[in-house]
C-alpha cells in the first residue's frame, strides 16, 4: 500500500510512518493541510490517506471535502482525539471513509488501512461470494459449504458476509461491532466473541479446514486453506 | 452582611401599613360617629333653647320686663346650662352674660359667655319681645360636655391605644420573623464559608417560614451529596487508575529487568498494554458522559423508537447472555417514540443490559419491557439477581459507584452514569427500583403533546 499521512505533529507523523513502514507498505507525511491537499490530489497516487482532523493551514475535514472536489477518489480515514469522539458523523459527511479515534492499536489503524485500500471500485456488485469451497448466494440469502447448506441467522449472515468480503485481512473486534451491529461503543459483555464462535459451529465445526481464524488481540479473518 | 435594622424589615411595613389601614379606619368610624352623634346633638341642642327662648318670653308677656330680669338674673350664673342675654330697643344690655349682636334675629353663633368650660362659640337664639327688646338665649354647656365630646375623647383614646398597641406589634412580630430569617442567613452564611453540614433549625411550626426553612435544607443536602459526589468521583478517578497504572509499572518493570527471558518480557509487555487500554477506556468514558451531559448531541436529533433500538440491542446480546447462563428476554410490543440521538439510545440500553448480566449469577433472568402506563411510556430493564439495597438506589447513577459486592466485578462504574446521562439529556427521568428480587431500572419517557391528547 501507499499512504499518505496527513499529520501535524511530528512524533506522531515518525511513529505511524515508520510502523506502515515496518509493515512493508509506503508512506508520505504531509505536515500541514495544504501540503495534504496539494500531495493528495497530485500525480502521486496513494491508496489511502490518513488524516489528522486538528491541521493547521487547513483543518482535516476541509482538506477531504477539497480533495472529494477535485474528484480525487481516494480512501481517506480520519484520526480524531479522544475528546472528539463524536465527530465521526461529520468526518463522514465530509467524505471521509472511516475514521480513528486517538490514541489506537497500530494493527487497528492497519486493519481498516487494509479494508480501505481494497474496497472494491464500484462497479457490478457480485450475487456469489465464494471462498475455497464456502459459497454465499447474496439474492436468496443461502450459505453452502462443501454443498451442504448452512442455516444461518441474519446477524451470523451478515458476520459472515463482512468476513468474506475482508477475506485475508484483519477485521478487528471494534470494525466487527461497528459494520455488522452498528455499535460505535465496546459493550463489556462478550457479543463478538460469542457470534464468532456460534458461526465457527456452524461453518467449520468439524471440517479439517477451517476459514475462520482468531489474531489474538487484534481480531478475525476468515481465509482460505492454503 | 449587615444585620437586617428592625425598622427596614418586611415584618415591621406590613405591620405599619396594617396599622397605619386600621387607625384610618378607626378615625373613620370616630368621624361617622361624631357627625351622626353631633347632629342628633345639635337638634337636641337647639329645641332646648327654643324651648327655654319661648318660655321667658311667655313670662315677659305675662309679668313684665322686671320679671324677665329677675328671672335671667336668677337661671343666668356658673352652673346654668343657658347664657343670657337682654337689650332694650336700642341695644343697651339690659340683664345677662351676652349682649345679642347688632339686629340680627334668629339663629346666630356668639362668641362664648365668659364661663369656665364654656365652648368658644355657643349656639345662640336671638328673639325680639313684644316691647322691642331683644332676648338671646345661648348653649353653654351642653357643646363642651355633652356626648359629641364624649364620642371625640373615647375615639381619640382608641386610636392612640391601635397606635400604641399596633406599634407593639408590629415590632413584636418583625422581631420574631427577623430572628427566624437572621437564623437563616446566619446558616447560609456559614454555609457559604464552607461548613456543609450547617442547617437552618427547624422549629415545629408549618407556617411559610418554616416551610422555606424545610426546603432549604432539603436544596442544602441536596448540593453537599452533589458536592460529596464530585468530590468522590475524583477520589474514585484516583482510585481506580492507580490499580491499573501500578500493575503496568509492575509489568514494565518485570519487562525491563535483566534475566526476563523475550517470551516473559513480550507477556508483561502484552499486559501492560491491555492496562492502558482500560485506563482509556475508562477516560473516553468519562469524557463521552461529559459530552452527552453537555448537551451539543441535541441539535442532531431525530425520531427514533426506543423500543426499536432495545430490540436491536436485546437481539445482540441474546447469544451471549445464553452463553453465560442467563436468560434475556425482551416484550417490546409498545412502541416508544421520541426525538433523540439513536446511536446514544442504543448505547443507554446496551450498558443497561451489560450491567443486568454482569452483577447477575448463572441462571438469572433479565427482561427489557417497554410500556404504556396512565402515567406514560416507559422502558424497564429488570433482573431477579441480588439487587441492591433499598438505601444504595439513589446512588447508582453516579459517577464510579459501585456496591462494594460488585468491587470484585471488572467494570468501571461508569456504565450507569452513561444511562442517567443519555436519559437526561432526552428529558427521561431515570429511577431504580427493587424487582424484588433484583433490580428494575426504569426509563420514563418525557410527555409529548401527542402522547397527553
Amino acid at each position: 500500500m501507499k499512504i499518505l499521512i496527513v499529520e501535524d505533529d511530528e512524533d506522531a507523523a515518525a511513529f505511524l510512518a515508520e510502523g506502515v513502514v515496518a509493515r512493508g507498505h509506503e508512506a508520505d507525511i504531509a505536515r500541514d493541510g495544504r501540503e495534504g491537499l496539494t500531495m493528495a490530489t497530485g500525480p502521486a497516487r496513494y491508496d489511502v490517506v490518513v488524516v489528522d482532523r486538528m491541521l493547521p493551514e487547513l483543518d482535516g475535514l476541509s482538506l477531504v471535502k477539497a480533495m472529494r472536489a477535485a474528484g480525487t477518489a481516494t480512501p481517506a480515514l480520519f484520526l480524531t482525539h479522544l475528546a472528539g469522539v463524536d465527530d465521526r458523523v461529520e468526518g463522514l459527511e465530509a467524505g471521509g471513509d472511516d475514521y480513528l479515534v486517538k490514541p489506537f492499536a497500530f494493527e487497528e489503524l492497519m486493519a481498516r488501512l487494509a479494508a480501505l485500500a481494497r474496497r472494491p471500485t464500484l462497479g457490478a456488485e457480485p450475487t456469489m461470494l465464494v471462498v475455497a469451497d464456502l459459497e454465499m448466494d447474496l439474492i436468496r440469502r443461502t450459505v453452502r459449504r462443501g454443498g451442504q447448506p448452512i442455516d444461518l441467522q441474519p446477524r451470523e449472515f451478515r458476520l459472515l458476509e463482512f468476513l468474506i468480503r475482508s477475506e485475508g485481512r484483519v477485521a478487528t473486534r471494534r470494525m466487527l461491532l461497528e459494520k455488522v451491529w452498528d455499535f460505535h461503543f465496546d459493550p463489556r459483555t462478550n457479543i463478538v466473541e460469542t457470534q464468532i464462535s456460534r458461526l465457527r459451529g456452524k461453518i467449520d465445526h468439524g471440517r479439517a479446514a477451517p476459514l475462520i481464524h482468531t489474531l489474538r488481540g487484534v481480531g478475525y479473518t476468515l481465509r482460505a486453506p492454503h | 452582611m449587615p444585620r437586617t435594622s428592625l425598622f427596614r424589615t418586611s415584618g415591621f411595613r406590613i405591620a405599619a401599613i396594617y396599622l397605619g389601614l386600621f387607625s384610618a379606619s378607626v378615625a373613620a368610624l370616630g368621624a361617622t360617629v361624631y357627625v351622626a352623634v353631633r347632629s342628633e346633638e345639635s337638634a337636641e341642642i337647639d329645641g332646648d333653647i327654643a324651648r327655654e327662648s319661648t318660655a321667658l318670653a311667655r313670662e315677659y308677656s305675662a309679668h313684665g320686663r322686671e320679671r324677665l330680669q329677675a328671672l335671667i338674673e336668677a337661671r343666668g350664673g356658673e352652673a346654668s346650662s343657658f347664657a343670657y342675654g337682654l337689650a332694650d330697643a336700642d341695644g343697651h344690655p339690659l340683664a345677662g352674660d351676652l349682649a345679642p349682636p347688632g339686629a340680627t334675629l334668629g339663629w346666630v353663633y356668639l362668641p362664648a359667655p365668659p364661663r369656665r368650660d364654656a365652648p368658644a362659640r355657643a349656639r345662640a337664639l336671638v328673639t325680639r319681645l313684644d316691647g322691642g327688646e331683644r332676648l338671646v338665649v345661648a348653649d353653654a354647656w351642653r357643646a363642651a360636655h355633652g356626648p359629641t365630646r364624649a364620642v371625640v375623647v373615647a375615639f381619640l383614646w382608641a386610636l392612640a391605644g391601635t397606635l400604641a398597641l399596633g406599634t407593639l406589634g408590629g415590632v413584636i412580630l418583625s422581631a420574631q420573623i427577623l430572628r427566624r430569617i437572621d437564623a437563616m442567613t446566619r446558616a447560609a452564611q456559614d454555609i457559604v464559608a464552607g461548613d456543609w453540614r450547617r442547617r437552618i433549625p427547624e422549629t415545629g411550626a408549618d407556617d411559610e417560614l418554616a416551610q422555606l426553612a424545610r426546603t432549604f435544607n432539603r436544596m442544602f443536602d441536596r448540593i453537599q451529596s452533589l458536592l460529596e459526589a464530585h468530590k468522590n468521583a475524583g477520589a474514585a478517578i484516583a482510585h481506580d487508575l492507580r490499580r491499573p497504572l501500578a500493575r503496568t509499572l509492575r509489568h514494565l518493570e518485570a519487562a525491563r529487568g535483566e534475566n526476563a527471558s523475550a517470551e516473559a518480557t513480550k507477556a508483561a509487555v502484552a499486559a501492560a498494554v491491555a492496562d492502558i487500554d482500560g485506563v482509556l477506556e475508562t477516560f473516553s468514558a468519562i469524557l463521552r458522559i461529559g459530552q452527552v451531559e453537555s448537551g451539543a448531541r441535541r441539535a442532531g436529533f431525530k425520531p427514533v423508537d426506543l423500543a426499536e433500538a432495545a430490540r436491536d440491542v436485546v437481539d445482540a446480546f441474546l447469544p451471549a447472555a445464553e452463553e453465560g447462563g442467563r436468560t434475556l428476554v425482551a416484550d417490546l410490543a409498545v412502541a416508544l417514540p421520541l426525538s433523540g440521538d439513536r446511536e446514544l439510545l442504543t448505547q443507554m440500553v446496551a450498558n443497561l443490559v451489560d450491567n443486568a448480566l454482569r452483577h447477575t449469577p448463572r441462571g438469572a433472568r433479565v427482561a427489557v419491557e417497554s410500556a404504556r402506563s396512565p402515567d406514560g411510556l416507559s422502558l424497564t430493564v429488570a433482573d431477579d439477581g441480588p439487587g441492591v439495597p433499598e438505601s444504595e438506589l439513589e446512588r447508582i447513577f453516579q459517577r464510579f459507584y459501585r456496591l462494594d459486592a460488585a468491587r470484585a466485578t471488572p467494570g468501571d462504574g461508569l456504565g450507569l452514569s452513561l444511562v442517567a446521562a443519555v436519559a437526561e439529556l432526552h428529558g427521561m427521568t431515570c429511577r431504580a427500583r427493587d424487582n424484588r428480587p433484583g433490580l428494575a431500572i426504569v426509563l420514563r419517557l418525557p410527555e409529548t403533546r401527542v402522547a397527553r391528547r
